[in-house]
């Protein structure tokens, strides 16, 4: 094995800037040219772990706290949305205390999320409609066309779902292996469906200039909107444990209700801090590109 | 662990730095000189490794040169750090030289 082949553990990046200084480094440490094995697996190694770090930093740039509590929220909103439907219409499973309270616990949380979300969008409504005015309805077409046929679709497979149970009992559809892929396929629309809109909305948000007073608004609604996701999730896998006697649904509960105790305070007393520093800025100021959180400045409101 | 991300005194990072201390020097030179002040023999693979996290951290740089023989140096930010990681091991040692009563010199 010639020691250039060695390089190929390095990633391509890592070779442009390194490689050449590595291979005269290996022709200086070896004596009669050819690699030990001792040395081929050290370098070896330091490639792979070049490679870890390297993902690692991509992974770190890209994927931030707030990005992932923000996607996470939507998915699970997407997912408890399109699930309770399904779930209070089932066969009432065995009644427990516990059960009963998560399952309350769960339709509150939705219900105070969607009036969550529905306020931040109000308040936003302002900054949207100038938006508009001014010609950006090009730059979010294509989002909100997708989004909009992604609801076509969920659209379509409940009402097929309605018009195919219309003449059978709960009894029959619960044992029927169509229904319950209906159902499934009538949950994952609506999830992918609340998800295309909030990305649209998340790429709206992108363009639109944001009063310091709205802005902390809506960052604490966001807090807020995290905190209630994250009792609707616990509240959800709580409540099925409970139907399906499963353990390992309840130790599943149990994990996220203890991540979520950890994280979730944090991220609301740290919007709550921005929201009172945005509060107190000066009038006059704005803040635009306001779901990136990076380009805080002052322009002419 | 020290913010510099120096740990213990036989870390590649650390003898790196100690090292290049001297003034620049290219890898092989580099590896050379650690076998002979800290008896660590360190493969192409590790030396390479830690230039590479030194380098990212800011605490060494590469001096221009030959681009196969590329040799490194020891930034203001690099001395910061090895004094600091030298003066933790100092008084690890002096610790250690007390309580085991020997002599200091």
């Amino acid at each position: 094995m010639r020691p250039a082949s060695l390089l190929r553990w390095y990633p391509r990046a890592w070779r442009e800037q390194y490689g050449e200084e590595l291979l005269a480094l290996i022709q200086d440490t070896v004596e009669d040219g050819r690699p030990t094995w001792r040395l081929r697996l050290g370098v070896a190694w330091g490639g792979l772990r070049e490679r870890g770090h390297q993902a690692g930093r991509l992974v770190r740039a890209s994927v931030k706290w707030r990005t992932v509590l923000d996607r996470w929220s939507l998915f699970v909103t997407g997912l408890v949305l399109a699930t309770v439907p399904v779930a209070v219409t089932g066969p009432p499973p065995q009644a427990r205390g516990w059960q009963a309270a998560a399952a309350d616990g769960m339709l509150a949380a939705v219900a105070t999320t969607g009036v969550a979300v529905l306020v931040s969008g109000l308040t936003a409504l302002p900054a949207l409609s100038r938006f508009l005015r001014a010609g950006g309805w090009p730059k979010i077409r294509r989002r909100v066309a997708w989004a909009a046929g992604a609801t076509v679709v969920a659209g379509g497979v409940l009402a097929g779902l309605s018009v195919a149970s219309g003449s059978r009992s709960l009894a029959q559809q619960d044992t029927s292996w169509i229904f319950f892929f209906g159902r499934l396929a009538a949950g994952l629309a609506i999830a992918v469906a609340i998800g295309l809109w909030a990305a649209a909305a998340v790429g709206a948000a992108k363009h639109l200039t944001l009063a310091p007073r709205v802005r902390a608004v809506q960052l604490v609604l966001g807090a807020v909107t995290t905190t209630l996701t994250m009792i609707m999730f616990v509240s959800l896998v709580l409540w099925w444990s409970a139907a399906q006697s499963s353990v390992f649904l309840l130790v599943m509960g149990l994990i996220n209700l203890a991540l979520g105790s950890v994280l979730v305070p944090r991220r609301v007393s740290r919007a709550v801090r921005k929201g009172r520093r945005l509060r107190v800025a000066p009038s006059g100021a704005a803040v635009v590109n306001p779901s990136a959180q990076r380009t805080y400045g002052r322009h002419a409101a | 662990m020290a913010p510099s991300g120096l740990r213990r005194a036989n870390d590649p990072p650390l003898l790196i730095l100690v090292s290049l201390a001297e003034g620049p020097k290219h890898g092989h030179a580099l590896a050379k000189d650690i076998e002979d002040f800290a008896g660590v023999k360190l493969g192409p693979g590790a030396l390479y490794g830690a230039i590479t996290r030194l380098v990212e951290r800011g605490l060494i740089e590469p001096v221009g040169g030959d681009d196969r023989r590329r040799p490194y140096r020891i930034t203001s930010p690099g001395s910061a750090a090895l004094a600091e990681a030298l003066a933790d091991l100092r008084r690890i040692t002096r610790a250690g030289v007390a309580r085991l009563g020997l002599d200091p010199a």
